[in-house]
């Protein structure tokens, strides 16, 4: 008779298995799964600090009513982040792409250059990035509108004026954040096969054709996952915003984690801060996860056609 | 000449010598340490070397110890209340700025300075800056009858600054009354030389920076109305005016964009010369007078705050307190006092102003300081001083503040009109006032 039960063995092995994982396990506990699962606790309390000990009142979902029914500036920061993200979010990928591709195709010399060009600001500290920008955007004494004055061009308040600045704000992220897109798009393009590229360039009519026929397909993996990488940083958008117009004026910069922030440290309202954090989690969970089913939706379908 | 002294009683004599020496260095080291060491917490600000020299002084003085531990502004908060929450204090002092009182106070973090020695009261001169060293535990506010927290550090009120060379240029006089600061700021706008009032107006800073605005006109945020009872009043007729002026001085007679100017950007412009008039903190004082970060070097001077339509005048606190809190050992917390007792006495103040610090106290003069033109700040100082109030003078005030600041800062950005922008500040006011447990009435929109 033949025993379905495992050999000991086996056994050895699922156990040994087992002890493996658990450090993993437990750092992702302790560092994970625990502070998400206080956070949640956190947003149904309301939190005060009397005698020097805390008074944790327990009330419900109160905190999430009031989120979605009276809170005003939260949803200006939402509806900001998502405008940032998406529109700062497709011009680095544009911009990393052609300037990964100018790399790929350039000389040796001219590729170390222009690669230590392209990277310099991710190098730069995000503080010196704002202190730098809001120092060249100011309108009285900014370099950029000495430049427009040279121009013979009035100023601008790239910052103080409510219709421009959220664009401010983008085109800093835009240049802080482009070398970051370069550089996955870079290894991508290095890492495809050379012989399918040299295939290509003698089957196609232009090198747009090739790139839109052959490069970009084989891309697909890379910019899946440079884009998911830059969407998630993108709503986590805090100190461009801090260092160059707090969220102003009005509501113009607004962003979640601005929101977050205030509330929660500035105001000290923790439990109402959890609720705007756990939201924003769920939120952008959703997002990920729609985006990586759309794109293996994507991917079967390529494969059952080809 | 024969000595007296046999070999073996000048050894003796040297002995006793010795021994002397030493007991008394003893007792010099144990007068150089009365006190334990202590610790504070403090914030990297302008003024921030005039209080190290001070403790220096003290610490020559007296041989005691004082080590600072210094922080930007913007995680002051954050560490303070590490440490006051904790079981134990990391911090025997704690520098808190007049925004976070309400909280750090209510919290009860703080030792009343009456525990830490029974029958302490501030020194005489000593300012309070609107009672705001006193807590009313029972009201939830501050109250002069309230229990004495702490000791100011520095007297961070606002004053009037104005460009004495545009002024004699064009004959203007300091303004009296917020119309006559218009009418001078309209005149210099027209000359188009500067411009004519540098509003603080971002969104962050604006409802303090109205402040004097509105109590001058005789106007308020909100009233407490009894225990757990506060009327809502910032839609008042009264608050409507002291709005319409404030928007009118951003908008009328300064740079274009006020909605995002914070106080960097205000400082910068009076100290190119470009803007002839502004509202600000008495701390950046230093900053105009520094020949290597301003043009106007002996140029600008301070003055009151303009008058309300009644003649009252309001100048916003920004000062700072220091406490000892209740989580620190009892011989640390004297020790904190003792520190503190010795900073506020009125020659160490005048110290402290020679060595560019702003004093907390209402008695030092000119004379005091040898009528030295560098600190023609003084006069000024004092007269606003007595003037501080404090806006939001309860717990939740960095909320309602929040909360209120975004109207205010559309009112200037032109998004609303002064009368919604106060209505909606009345709304946004009186829902914090009901979340924390007030019963909360309210004035009919404007």
């Amino acid at each position: 008779m033949i025993s379905n039960e495992p050999s000991y063995k086996e056994r050895r092995n699922k156990r040994w298995i087992a002890i493996s994982l658990l450090p993993a396990v437990a750092l992702f506990i302790v560092l994970t799964a625990f502070p998400v699962v206080n956070l949640l606790a956190l947003s149904f309390f309301h939190v005060e600090w009397r005698e020097a000990t805390s008074a944790f009142s327990f009330v419900g979902l109160d905190n999430y009513h009031r989120l979605f029914s009276t809170e005003k500036v939260f949803w200006d920061g939402v509806r900001n982040t998502a405008f940032f993200a998406v529109t700062a979010v497709s011009c680095q990928m544009v911009l990393g792409f052609s300037m990964a591709l100018a790399v790929r195709t350039a000389g040796s010399y001219g590729r170390a250059m222009l690669t230590g060009i392209f990277l310099l600001p991710i190098v730069v500290p995000p503080i010196v990035i704002g202190t730098m920008w809001r120092l060249i955007m100011g309108r009285e004494f900014g370099l950029a509108n000495m430049l427009l004055r040279l121009l013979g061009l009035g100023p601008v308040d790239w910052l103080g004026n409510p219709d421009i600045a959220l664009a401010s704000v983008i085109f800093v992220d835009i240049w802080h954040w482009t070398p970051f897109v370069f550089l996955l798009m870079l290894a991508g393009l290095e890492s495809l096969d050379g012989e399918v590229i040299e295939a290509a360039r003698m089957d196609t009519r232009s090198r747009c054709q090739q790139i839109r026929h052959v490069v970009l397909p084989m891309m697909m993996p890379t910019i899946i996952v440079t884009l998911l990488f830059r969407v998630i940083l993108s709503f986590k958008v805090f100190d461009e915003v801090y260092l160059l117009t707090s969220g102003g004026p009005g509501t113009a910069t607004e962003v979640v984690n601005f929101s977050i922030y205030r509330t929660f440290f500035r105001q000290d309202q923790v439990g109402y801060g959890s609720a705007m954090s756990i939201v924003t989690l769920f939120a952008i969970t959703v997002v990920i996860i729609l985006a990586r089913g759309l794109a293996q939706r994507r991917a079967a379908q390529r494969s059952t056609v080809s | 000449m024969q000595s007296f002294i046999t070999p073996f009683s000048r050894r003796s004599m040297l002995r006793a010598c010795a021994a002397a020496f030493i007991v008394a260095a003893g007792a010099g080291a144990a007068l150089a340490q009365s006190q334990p060491p202590i610790t504070m917490a403090i914030n990297q600000s302008p003024w921030l070397n005039s209080f190290v020299a001070m403790v220096d002084e003290y610490e020559k003085e007296t041989g005691n110890k004082v080590e600072l531990d210094v922080t930007p502004f913007g995680g002051l908060l954050e560490k303070i209340r590490n440490s006051v929450r904790g079981a134990q204090g990391a911090y025997d002092i704690v520098n808190v700025n007049s925004l976070w009182l309400s909280e750090i106070y209510s919290g009860g973090f703080l030792a009343p300075l009456g525990d830490v020695q029974a029958g302490y009261g501030l020194p005489e001169g000593v300012l309070t800056y609107g009672d705001t060293t006193n807590w009313d535990a029972e009201a939830g506010t501050f109250a002069g009858g309230g229990a004495l927290m702490g000791v100011p550090v520095n007297g961070n009120v606002q004053v009037l600054y104005y460009n004495t060379d545009i002024y004699a240029k064009l004959g203007l006089q300091p303004p009296k009354t917020w119309d006559e600061l218009l009418a001078n700021a309209q005149a210099i706008q027209n000359e188009g030389e500067a411009y004519g009032f540098v509003p603080r107006a971002a969104r962050d800073s604006i409802v303090y920076n109205f402040t004097p605005y509105l109590f001058s006109h005789d106007a308020a945020f909100f009233r407490i109305a009894g225990s757990g009872k506060a009327d809502v009043v910032v839609n008042s007729p009264e608050a409507l005016k002291a709005l319409e002026t404030y928007v009118k001085l951003a908008t009328e007679s300064g740079p274009p964009g006020p909605g995002n100017i914070a106080q960097g950007e205000l400082i910068q412009l009076l100290a190119t010369g470009k803007g002839a008039q502004a509202i600000a903190v008495i701390a950046a004082w230093g900053q105009l007078e520094d020949p290597n970060a301003s043009r106007v070097v002996g140029k600008i001077d301070a003055a009151l705050l303009p008058a309300g339509p009644a003649g009252t005048v309001a100048s916003s606190a920004g000062h700072w307190v220091a406490g000892i809190p209740r989580n620190v050992p009892p011989e640390k917390q004297k020790a904190a006092l003792a520190f503190l007792d010795w900073f506020a006495a009125k020659e160490r103040q005048v110290d402290y102003v020679r060595a560019g610090g702003v004093p907390v106290r209402g008695d030092i003069t000119g004379a005091d300081l040898g009528d030295d033109a560098a600190f023609r700040f003084i006069g000024a100082y004092s007269q606003n001083a007595q003037h501080a109030v404090m806006g939001l003078p309860f717990a939740q005030a960095a909320e309602a503040s929040d909360a209120m600041a975004l109207s205010l800062n559309r009112a200037v950005i032109g998004e609303m009109t002064p009368a919604q922008a106060l209505n909606q500040a009345a709304a946004d006011l009186a829902g914090v006032l009901e979340r924390n447990g007030f019963a909360v009435t309210k004035l009919p929109d404007l």
